[in-house]
């Protein structure tokens, strides 16, 4: 049972760790805290189910048409409703993410309707026992590509040489403008694989549920994921985004479904009371 | 209502006392016209009211007590709170455990919730004293899911998935039995929170909560003590909004904890941009909008009932998403062009037509 429950923890909480990873790419570039996250999790399982079931293009198509999509929507995120806001108050950027988010669901809704759209994908569904744990092929491949996908963009960012552009204007806008790099780009394409990693989360987000609105909630998850972990820390997220799935389903099983939340984020109180920097973040903010 | 809280200007006392008298007269008469659907005397269509009714009214008005205090917190006090839905939860069950279950008047229960909502707000601010900025707004999420929490396992131990129930309310033997009369009672309660946050903003700790909120260091340095002040406003904040909680609750009779969702908490921030931040009139501005342009795009879909294709799909079919679509792109607009709301968007045409016509 504890094994069953720490497996499907844990390939829950690569999901997780994929989309905070996506958060932080975003954050760390642009400091924009993206409560649209969610909702670019949900895009992800809607460009999924247009693709498979609406256009019916092949797998590897789908994939291919997931990713464009997701890079294009991240990159109109930031040029039309990011860009025009630089420098302005932290109200107004988070605001204008929970605001896109509210337009994003409601042009799904009327789009696509309002029901949540069942999502077949030729990924392995079936399940295999390894001793007692019954191991869903689903949530193993989802673990899967999820880790893959945190180390080619890991490899990405340490070794390409976008990559360190990247990095460099994460760290200093300024000495980056100095050094001649067009941070508007950089920031650009930091959306952009910001989304495609929420979307890669909301494909597999979509097929072990349904593909439909109410999935923003479960892709808001990467939130208090990315605080427990630090939110300058890239491997921090993965590891919050762990700790997120092992509780989710921990206390769900042992306690009660409606307590996930909760422990969450209590968890997350604890966290901003005792080390606001996160577990693998740098300490650097401001004392009162 | 006294003349010291409203701020005159010494040159037109005299204009300024007809202009309160017409307003004061327009408030009283709107819930008649809107009851008898007419305007002295002469029948009004459903689209010349704009498919309102007194009810929406009502919501608004309540609405307008949250956005008031969100606005006195985040705009005025610069702490922002995406966990104002929070205290209106914490409003509801105290109506709930003092008035369903204690079977206590509707006065006790008002000061009960308003207390119990500067306690809890004291709690929720308390993040503030170590956390700043961002950190802040993600430990005023994690307050909203724990207390939502908390009244979802309150409402299923003593009460069922229907929700909890709440009695009429009444004042003194007045029973607030028709909408007309919640009306009368919450423009006067509206009304007193307005110019009580309006009079606040204007004394010595309201100046140096504005200090605090653009210059902490400076207000520091002039020796405010920003720890109290932030805990101060945390606490009047929470208890107007949870008094506003409490009210909600009773008009609805019923209500349950899925009604206080993080949704509920973000129209909030919603009404304060696209009224104004840090504007009391633009919190009451974007309340309105917020209430009433739901019910006024669906009089235009009925009225649109005769068109067919995308256009009726689009009004009758999709409605609410229709109504967040535009409040989408609504806040979206508003920001990036408009970062003032429409309070600052009036202020800047009565500065150009000042300067047109050469007077200040």
């Amino acid at each position: 049972m504890l094994g069953q429950v720490l497996f499907s923890g844990l390939a829950l909480g690569s999901i997780y760790g994929l989309v905070a990873l996506g958060f932080v790419v975003i954050f760390k570039a642009t400091e924009v805290f993206n409560f649209a996250q969610g909702m670019l999790v949900v895009c992800g399982a809607f460009f999924a189910y247009t693709g498979i079931m609406l256009l019916g293009l092949p797998f590897p198509m789908t994939i291919v048409f997931i990713v464009l999509a997701a890079a294009i929507l991240g990159a109109f995120i930031h040029a039309f409703l990011i860009q025009p806001l630089a420098g302005r108050s932290m109200l107004s950027i988070i605001m204008v993410t929970i605001a896109l988010s509210i337009v994003i669901r409601a042009v799904l809704e009327i789009t696509y309707g309002p029901q949540g759209k069942t999502l077949q994908t030729p990924l392995p569904t079936g399940i295999f026992l390894v001793g007692d744990l019954r191991i869903s092929q689903l949530h193993l491949t989802a673990a899967l590509v999820s880790w893959s996908c945190m180390a080619m963009f890991g490899a990405f960012f340490k070794f390409t040489s976008v990559g360190l552009l990247m990095r460099a204007t994460a760290d200093s806008h300024e000495a980056a403008v100095v050094s001649g790099i067009n941070i508007n780009v950089m920031n650009r394409l930091a959306w952009a694989i910001g989304s495609v990693l929420a979307a890669v989360g909301g494909l597999f987000l979509g097929q072990l549920q349904l593909a439909s609105t109410e999935l923003e909630s479960i892709g808001l998850l990467a939130l208090p994921a990315v605080v427990i972990g630090g939110m300058q820390s890239i491997p921090g997220a993965i590891i919050g985004g762990l700790l997120v799935g092992l509780i989710e389903q921990l206390s769900a099983t042992y306690i009660s479904p409606k307590s996930s939340d909760i422990f969450i984020y209590v968890l997350l109180m604890l966290i901003l009371m005792v080390r606001p920097w996160g577990l693998f973040g740098q300490q650097e903010l401001g004392r009162v | 209502m006294s003349t010291s809280i409203v701020p005159l200007q010494k040159s037109n006392l005299g204009l300024k006392i007809i202009q309160w008298g017409t307003i004061l007269a327009i408030l009283a008469y709107v819930p008649i016209i809107l009851t008898d659907r007419a305007i002295f005397g002469i029948r009004l269509s459903n689209m010349q009211l704009l498919n309102l009714g007194l009810t929406q009214i009502n919501l608004m008005l309540i609405a307008m007590l949250g956005a008031l205090s969100l606005n006195f917190l985040t705009g005025s006090a610069g702490l922002i709170s995406i966990g104002h839905a929070a205290f209106y939860a914490v409003g509801a069950m105290t109506g709930a455990v003092v008035g369903t279950q204690l079977g206590a008047p509707f006065v006790l229960v008002l000061l009960a919730a308003a207390i119990t909502g500067a306690l809890v707000g004291v709690l929720a601010g308390l993040p503030s004293l170590r956390v700043r900025g961002l950190y802040f707004v993600l430990s005023t999420m994690a307050v909203h899911y724990i207390v939502v929490f908390v009244f979802s396992e309150y409402q299923y131990k003593f009460f069922d998935v229907v929700g909890v129930p709440f009695n009429e309310a009444q004042i003194a033997g007045f029973a607030f039995s028709t909408p007309i009369r919640w009306y009368f009672f919450l423009i006067a309660t509206v009304m007193a929170v307005y110019f009580g946050f309006k009079h606040i903003l204007n004394t010595r700790e309201g100046r140096a909560m504005m200090a605090m909120r653009d210059q902490e260091l400076a207000a520091t340095s002039a020796g405010i003590d920003v720890r109290i002040l932030r805990l101060k406003a945390f606490a009047l904040s929470s208890a107007v909004a949870s008094v506003a909680g409490v009210l909600y609750a009773y008009y609805l009779t019923n209500v349950t904890a899925e009604f206080f969702n993080i949704q509920f908490a973000i129209q909030f921030i919603a009404m304060i941009i696209i009224g104004g931040m840090g504007s009391l009139g633009g919190s009451l501005i974007g309340a309105a909008i917020w209430l009433l342009l739901p019910s006024i795009i669906t009089g235009f879909a009925s009225q649109a009932g005769v068109t067919t294709g995308i256009v009726q799909r689009m009004l009758v079919d999709n409605k609410p998403q229709l109504v967040q679509l535009i409040f989408g792109l609504l806040v979206i607009i508003l920001l990036i062009f408009a970062p003032g709301g429409i309070s600052g968007l009036i202020k800047q045409v009565r500065l150009r037509w000042a300067a047109l016509w050469g007077r200040s």
